[in-house]
């Protein structure tokens, strides 16, 4: 398990350069110029001085290879638009931010979406099963932004029962505010997750070994929790890491609409700015998010299934 | 049996889709504590015993360094942070004294009278070298600052500026001088009569050299800045809120009313408006109200609109597009259809390029026989007829913000009655300035821009449109044009620039004019204000708000 551990950290080097190789292309290819920012066309002299300052005079190689020794460094260079602050302060800042807005989205997700499914399953083709499936038909077609729209117009603005926007800064802070836009997050990954678990659930219950576990006089429910529902939460945790991944990058709108001091803002807001130095940071950061996950996910497969680990 | 299973459903349903309710009845000590904080909205006019503003600002400022900054909010704040050499009038906008008592302008010699008795909020003296530090600092090649320009008009500025290598000697040359500690002489490159308004511009503001020496970048960090204006920043949580408290020791202090200035940082519009309506703020920061709001929001007693010194306007490339046709399309527009039932936030219609506010407006304005309020379809269609080689298919552009797809819509159709098939592009900003250059990209016929004035005098706006301008897409170049802007340049004389600004309006949109842009509207800034702090709280027409001035009715 160690060696599989280390192989996997060492290979996300050449996954990180093959990132920020790819994205630094992208955003060079892209028209526009970091440095107007408005209507006002900028003075020739003043470009000049902004381009070196940022180094954007040389040529572009040295600009990868600069940027490249910046991650390995720890230095992610400045901003070109938040003049006041580096990119590592900026990710420092904002990244726990929309990491708690997207544990507290998935805690939701995994509290109400799996026993959701389970009991769907449990239930196939009766009441419970229609109501919340069309449920998780709803959480999945109804987009985020009118969902928490709603939310604000009905609970703060109408009701009052909560504010209309704000984020407890510290993480671990929490308070009211963090209930709405939690829950709009939440609600594509529950019903994501509802629907996956009650079919992987309704498959186990046919496999052969369920069958001999009834005929040998198991109890029912102990067939459920030891057998099958422990296997249907593999294709659940495979699920896991890119949903977890999408759900911190999917945080922009959510954090727009609440007012979230988040780091999705900035990676949407540095694309149209041309902010470089931003949207390379927040990608390179994002993909170790993900790496991670996989990581972690590869992990948890050995302890579900004894079968991944011993073939490994 | 059957009852049983309904329960349980309705059990688990309302555990499942009404969760925030249940959970956040208990829990909503923020929102009570929001209500207490502030005063009420009773309209009464004694000031209210707790002077707090509670302001929504519309975006994170991208910097609170003088030197640096370049958008509104960041202007905003950076002026309640800091005292301006001089303030406009908030209805002529003539130049008032503010951290300078006086001055004296002898041709293109300025002198300013500090105000002895500014301090920085560490305690330091604010004196005449401070400034010339600051304007240097602002024009040195390594702070690299998008504004340097603003200061262009300085002997020996723009040539520091663009300096590459050996630059101290060049630094010297900048003709801004500590006379003594009070007293600040500025030499200008020719004698520029909006000087004096263009000062009350943040670029112009000092900073406290020690403490940016000390910390670099890191300066406007709470910890680290100290200012001299009339607020002192208290916190400032990135993308969260910028909290002010009042400076006691400002030179001033006893006519400035409130104690603090609370303002969470609210991007989305639709939210700042909730947000308002929820009580959780007093005002907004003028920073726009969602289009589709707007409807709604004026027939409410707390909107309010200011005008702005600002003119959106359709540009031809004329390269493209004959003089006949311009005109025909220009007359096509009906202004008043765009105002008032598509934009609908008060806009007027433009009948010339200069806003009124500019002073010397009356004179100025052409009153456009090319730019009527409803149009003219009829002469339009017969200059259409007459056109040669006209252009029948033509694309229109215009960047993807909000609102003004919708006009891009209408004028097509306006546009249509002329036998025009228009095109509508759409692109994002960035690339949407990469595609108007100058010169602007072929496929270009006409496009969407629009234009803020940095100060009050009509050079601003109308020298854009000289032949070199950065600022001029239309391929237009007009060498009597360009020479009357120098002149204008160089007329000290009120009524004699004037005139000069007219003729200028003129060779655009008189009779026999080119028209190389079609003006549409002048801007405004909507906003809403609660009853408390409506009397006080004022947008200036270069969107700047006043703190200072501002007092909190209570009950």
């Amino acid at each position: 398990m160690a060696a599989f551990i280390i192989r996997r950290v060492v290979w996300t080097i050449p996954v990180i350069l093959l990132v920020i190789f790819m994205i630094f292309m992208m955003m060079r290819q892209i028209e526009g110029n970091p440095f107007r920012r408005t209507e006002r066309a900028v003075p020739p002299q003043v470009e000049a001085n902004l381009e070196r300052k940022f180094n954007l005079d040389e040529p572009v190689y040295m600009q990868y290879l600069l940027y490249v020794k910046g991650v390995f460094t720890f230095d992610l260079g400045p901003s070109l638009t938040q003049t006041d602050r580096s990119v590592t302060d900026i990710v420092k800042e904002h990244f726990p931010r929309s990491l708690k807005l997207g544990l507290l989205a998935f805690m939701w997700a995994i509290l109400f979406g799996i026993p959701a499914g389970v009991i769907a399953a449990l239930r196939p083709n009766t009441l419970y099963d229609y109501i919340l499936m069309l449920f998780s038909n709803i959480g999945f077609a109804l987009p985020a932004f009118f969902v928490a729209t709603l939310f604000i117009y009905y609970f703060a603005v109408k009701a009052s029962l909560v504010p209309t926007n704000g984020w407890p800064l510290g993480f671990w802070e929490v308070d009211s505010r963090v209930l709405l836009p939690s829950l709009a997050l939440a609600l594509y990954p529950m019903a994501y997750f509802a629907r996956l678990v009650r079919g992987t659930m309704l498959e186990t219950m046919q496999q052969d070994y369920v069958r001999t576990a009834r005929a040998k006089g198991l109890r029912w429910k102990s067939i459920v929790t030891r057998h099958v529902f422990r296997n249907s939460l593999i294709p659940v945790v495979t699920a896991t890491a890119p949903l977890f991944g999408l759900v911190i990058t999917g945080t922009f709108v959510i954090e727009v609409i609440f007012s979230i001091p988040g780091i999705g803002r900035y990676f949407i807001n540095s694309v149209s700015a041309r902010d470089y130095s931003v949207v390379m940071g927040i990608t390179v950061l994002t993909s170790l998010v993900v790496i991670f996950l996989n990581l972690v996910v590869d992990i948890a497969y050995g302890f579900l299934d004894p079968r991944t680990r011993t073939s490994r | 049996m059957h009852r049983n299973r309904w329960l349980l459903l309705v059990v688990a349903l309302t555990v499942l889709s009404l969760a925030a309710v249940g959970c956040g009845g208990d829990d909503d000590d923020d929102g009570a504590a929001a209500d207490e904080t502030g005063a009420t909205d009773t309209g009464a006019t004694e000031p209210a015993a707790e002077q707090v503003l509670r302001i929504a600002w519309g975006a994170e400022p991208p910097s609170l360094d003088p030197g640096k900054a370049t958008d509104t909010t960041s202007s905003n704040v950076i002026l309640a942070l800091m005292d301006p050499l001089v303030k406009l009038d908030p209805d002529t906008l003539e130049p008032e004294p503010s951290a300078a008592d006086s001055w004296e302008v002898d041709e293109n010699v300025v002198t300013f009278h500090l105000n002895q008795d500014a301090t920085w909020t560490n305690g330091d003296p604010v004196t005449a070298q401070d400034y010339v530090y600051s304007w240097k600092r602002t024009l040195s090649p390594e702070l690299a600052a998008d504004y340097a320009y603003q200061l262009y008009g300085v002997k020996g500025a723009a040539e520091y500026n663009g300096c590459e290598k050996d630059c101290e000697a060049l630094a010297d040359e900048v003709a801004v001088t500590a006379v003594d500690d009070y007293t600040l002489q500025v030499e200008l490159t020719s004698e520029q009569p909006w000087f004096l308004g263009q000062v009350s511009h943040h670029s112009f503001l000092p900073v406290h050299q020690a403490t940016v020496e000390e910390f670099g970048d890191n300066w406007t960090d709470p910890e680290n800045i100290v200012t001299n204006g009339p607020f002192m920043l208290e916190s400032w949580d990135h993308e969260a809120s910028i909290n002010m408290v009042k400076n006691p020791d400002y030179r001033d202090a006893a006519n400035v009313s409130l104690e603090r200035i609370d303002g969470p940082i609210i991007v989305d519009g639709i939210t700042r408006v909730q947000a308002f309506e929820a009580g959780e703020v007093d005002a907004l920061d003028g920073a726009g109200l969602p289009p589709e709001e707007i409807e709604r929001l004026k027939t409410e007693p707390y909107y309010d609109q200011y005008p702005s010194l600002g003119t959106y306007y359709y540009g031809f490339n004329i390269e493209n597009i004959g003089l006949e046709q311009r005109k025909a399309m220009s007359l096509a527009i009906n202004r008043k259809i765009i105002t008032d039932q598509i934009d609908r936030t008060g806009r007027a219609q433009a009948t010339g390029m200069t806003p009124p506010g500019v002073k010397g407006f009356d004179v100025i304005n052409p009153n456009s026989p090319w730019l009527p309020a409803e149009g003219d379809m009829t002469q339009a269609q017969e200059l259409m007829g007459q056109a040669q080689d006209a252009k029948t298919k033509i694309n229109l552009f215009h960047n993807d913000a909000p609102g003004h797809k919708e006009i891009a819509v209408a004028v097509q159709s306006m546009w249509q009655e002329l036998g025009i098939e228009t095109t509508i592009k759409a692109q994002e900003w960035a690339q949407y300035l990469e595609f108007l250059g100058p010169p602007p990209n072929k496929a270009v016929d006409a496009y969407r821009l629009g234009w803020i004035y940095d100060f009050p005098d009509a050079i601003n706006g109308l020298e854009l449109f000289t032949c070199d301008s950065g600022n001029n897409n239309t391929n237009w170049c007009n060498e009597e044009y360009d020479a009357l802007v120098e002149e204008a340049k160089q007329t000290v004389d009120d009524d004699a620039r004037y005139e000069i600004y007219r003729q200028l309006e003129g060779i655009m949109f008189d009779e026999d004019g080119d028209v190389p842009l079609t003006p549409i509207m002048w801007y405004t800034f909507p906003n809403l204000e609660q009853d408390s702090v409506r009397d006080t709280f004022y947008i200036n027409p270069l969107d700047q708000i006043d703190f200072t001035k501002v007092v909190v009715a209570g009950g």
